[in-house]
């Protein structure tokens, strides 16, 4: 079963996550740290992660990607960056995905229609799958 | 306050909005338009580096609102919050607005790579915003040592604009091994280079940036391989993300891009709602692949189609070509369509011409300036797949034509047939017209090939 690993502080996020993806047939994993994150990363070898920026408060979601890029070489792990470090920083510029500095695949603004979420990663698989039987 | 119900409504008053306002009226005459936009006033964003320099403040780098007047399309000046698209209703900070059709042409912003210290005091990215760009520029008046991260468009011309001053070390730091490189084939870039670097601007390339340092304010840039460099002024160029946040939140498709999804003619997920510009996904034409080209040339094509097909299709998008162009000083560059290396790395058996010599006839005419052209075909089929000109300002035309030529599928053979007009104090030489001669000798190259 593709395995999904969300790396997230916010618990009613990852909940609403587990709801949505779990409807389409997947199987989630959870980490609340950047530490934990990295350590599932390794452990539990998810298909793609979906991965916070601010854990808690500074730009910890950067560094992840970066290790999990870098320092262990999983250059071809599907990561979704998914955030509101835009809006709760209030910055004039936007993040977005860059080979060196931002190595996620793609970058997306919190809060996410369900059906949003699930074609995005869907496409990031390169797989399509029916809709559930009842409507999230 | 309440506002009324209008057949067309478009957000965002840049570029890509505007036209998309101007096409509205052209091709529905009789229905009444709204344009909403945050803005009291909007910036030229393509005018954004000469700021810096030779405009001398963003105050008159403006769109004229008369364009707005001349066009019958009203303005409402407030932030967009929120589309019903089932009620067909705008939601903005004065009021709701109805619609039958919606343009969201919300534009993008720029792009910040989360260098370690990007969030220092002194750090700029190009913000198309009045105040921003003000007190950017304040910063400058007091600034001796300015670090421009990214040396494609934006960067060379923002460092070009700034040394004009005279009085300050200006730096670009590019990781890719040429300034440019993205656009042009590597001849180019290098001739770019030294004209830049014969200004007094400092160039490092193949150069990454490991940290932006400072306690607080930025003190300087550390590259990757140790060499620091000072600086209390950091301007980071390194390309725009699209704005979706209205678009996403009514729940309109978004690209794998981090774009607005559109079809070719415009339509997002929503049948009554059109997106153009910056925000609007783009797909290439060489391929049909995603496009993350973002250019106002690029934003106002997309607007023509939007604005034709509100009511019905009529025109649609055959992909992003690619066409642009830059200057420093007297030289120029241009592109259009795909450079050799580019046709290559995609796959293409290209065939490369490059002539030179000069756009007048003789070269000792006034205004005469060394020109080059380089075209580059597919070898099979003889198509052009792209150019680029280096010379004066001509070059901004030429690279016009050649976007014609690409967009129009013509071949070399065509191109050697081109019926063109010439004049001693105007173009180059009829014998020796760029275009003309380039395609012809890409014809002996592919005949000899070909055996």
């Amino acid at each position: 079963m593709t395995k999904i690993l969300v790396i997230d502080d916010d618990a009613d996020f990852r909940l609403a996550v587990q709801m949505v993806v779990e409807a389409y047939g997947f199987e989630m994993e959870e980490a609340t740290t950047p530490d934990e994150g990295i350590s599932k990363v390794l452990s539990l070898k998810p298909d793609l992660v979906i991965l916070d920026v601010m854990m808690p408060t500074d730009y910890e979601g950067f560094d992840v990607a970066r290790e999990v890029r870098e320092k262990h070489n999983l250059i071809d792990l599907p990561i979704l960056m998914l955030t509101n470090v835009h809006s709760v920083k209030k910055v004039p510029y936007r993040f977005a995905p860059d080979k060196d500095y931002l190595p996620v695949d793609v970058f997306l603004d919190k809060p996410i229609e369900p059906e949003q979420l699930v074609a995005t990663i869907q496409e990031m698989l390169g797989e399509r799958r029916e809709e559930p039987e009842h409507p999230l | 306050m309440k506002h009324k119900k209008y057949p067309i409504v478009i957000v965002g008053g840049s570029a890509a909005g505007l036209t998309a306002g101007i096409t509205a009226r052209r091709h529905y005459p009789g229905k009444d338009i709204l344009l909403v936009r945050e803005e009291k006033r909007v910036l030229i964003p393509c005018g954004i580096p000469y700021v810096f320099g030779t405009v001398g403040s963003p105050n008159k780098n403006l769109i004229p609102d008369a364009v707005l007047e001349k066009n019958d399309i009203e303005l409402l000046v407030a932030r967009a919050t929120d589309i019903d698209c089932e009620k067909k209703v705008l939601h903005t900070t004065d009021g709701d607005v109805g619609y039958e059709r919606l343009i969201i042409a919300t534009g993008s912003r720029p792009a910040m790579p989360p260098i370690p210290g990007f969030d220092l005091d002194g750090v700029y990215t190009v913000v198309k915003d009045i105040a921003y760009l003000s007190e950017l520029q304040q910063r400058l008046e007091t600034s001796n040592d300015v670090v421009i991260i990214g040396g494609g468009f934006i960067g060379i011309e923002f460092a070009d604009e700034i040394n004009k001053a005279g009085d300050k070390n200006v730096t670009i730091v590019e990781m890719l091994p040429h300034c440019l490189a993205l656009a042009y084939d590597e001849e180019f870039c290098v001739e770019m280079e030294k004209v830049l670097e014969s200004r007094g601007i400092n160039i490092r390339t193949s150069s990454r940036v490991a940290k932006v340092a400072g306690d607080g304010k930025v003190e300087k840039v550390v590259l990757s391989g140790g060499d620091e460099i000072e600086a209390d002024i950091v301007i980071v160029g390194i390309g725009a993300v699209a704005n979706v946040d209205l678009a996403q939140k009514a729940g309109l498709r978004i690209g794998l891009t981090g774009s607005v999804a559109v079809d070719r003619t415009m339509q997002t997920s929503d049948e009554n709602i059109y997106a153009c510009g910056d925000c609007a996904e783009k797909i290439s034409f060489f391929g049909g692949r995603p496009s993350p080209l973002k250019l106002a040339s690029i934003a106002t094509l997309e607007a023509r189609i939007a604005g034709a097909n509100l009511f019905g299709i009529r025109r649609e998008n055959v992909g992003t070509i690619g066409v642009w162009s830059t200057a420093v000083e007297n030289t120029a560059l241009a592109t259009a369509g795909l450079t050799e290396g580019m046709a290559e790395k995609r796959g293409y058996d290209a065939v490369a011409v490059t002539v030179a010599g000069p756009n007048r006839h003789p070269g000792s005419m006034p205004g005469a300036a060394m020109t080059k052209v380089k075209l580059v075909f597919e070898r099979n089929s003889g198509v052009i797949l792209g150019g680029q000109v280096l010379g004066g300002p001509a070059a901004g035309e030429i690279s016009n034509i050649i976007s014609a030529c690409v967009q129009n599928r013509m071949t070399a053979e065509d191109i050697a047939m081109f019926q063109t007009g010439t004049h001693p104090a105007l173009t180059a030489s009829p014998i020796a017209y760029h275009m003309v001669n380039a395609a012809e000798m890409a014809i002996k190259q592919m005949r000899e090939r070909g055996g």
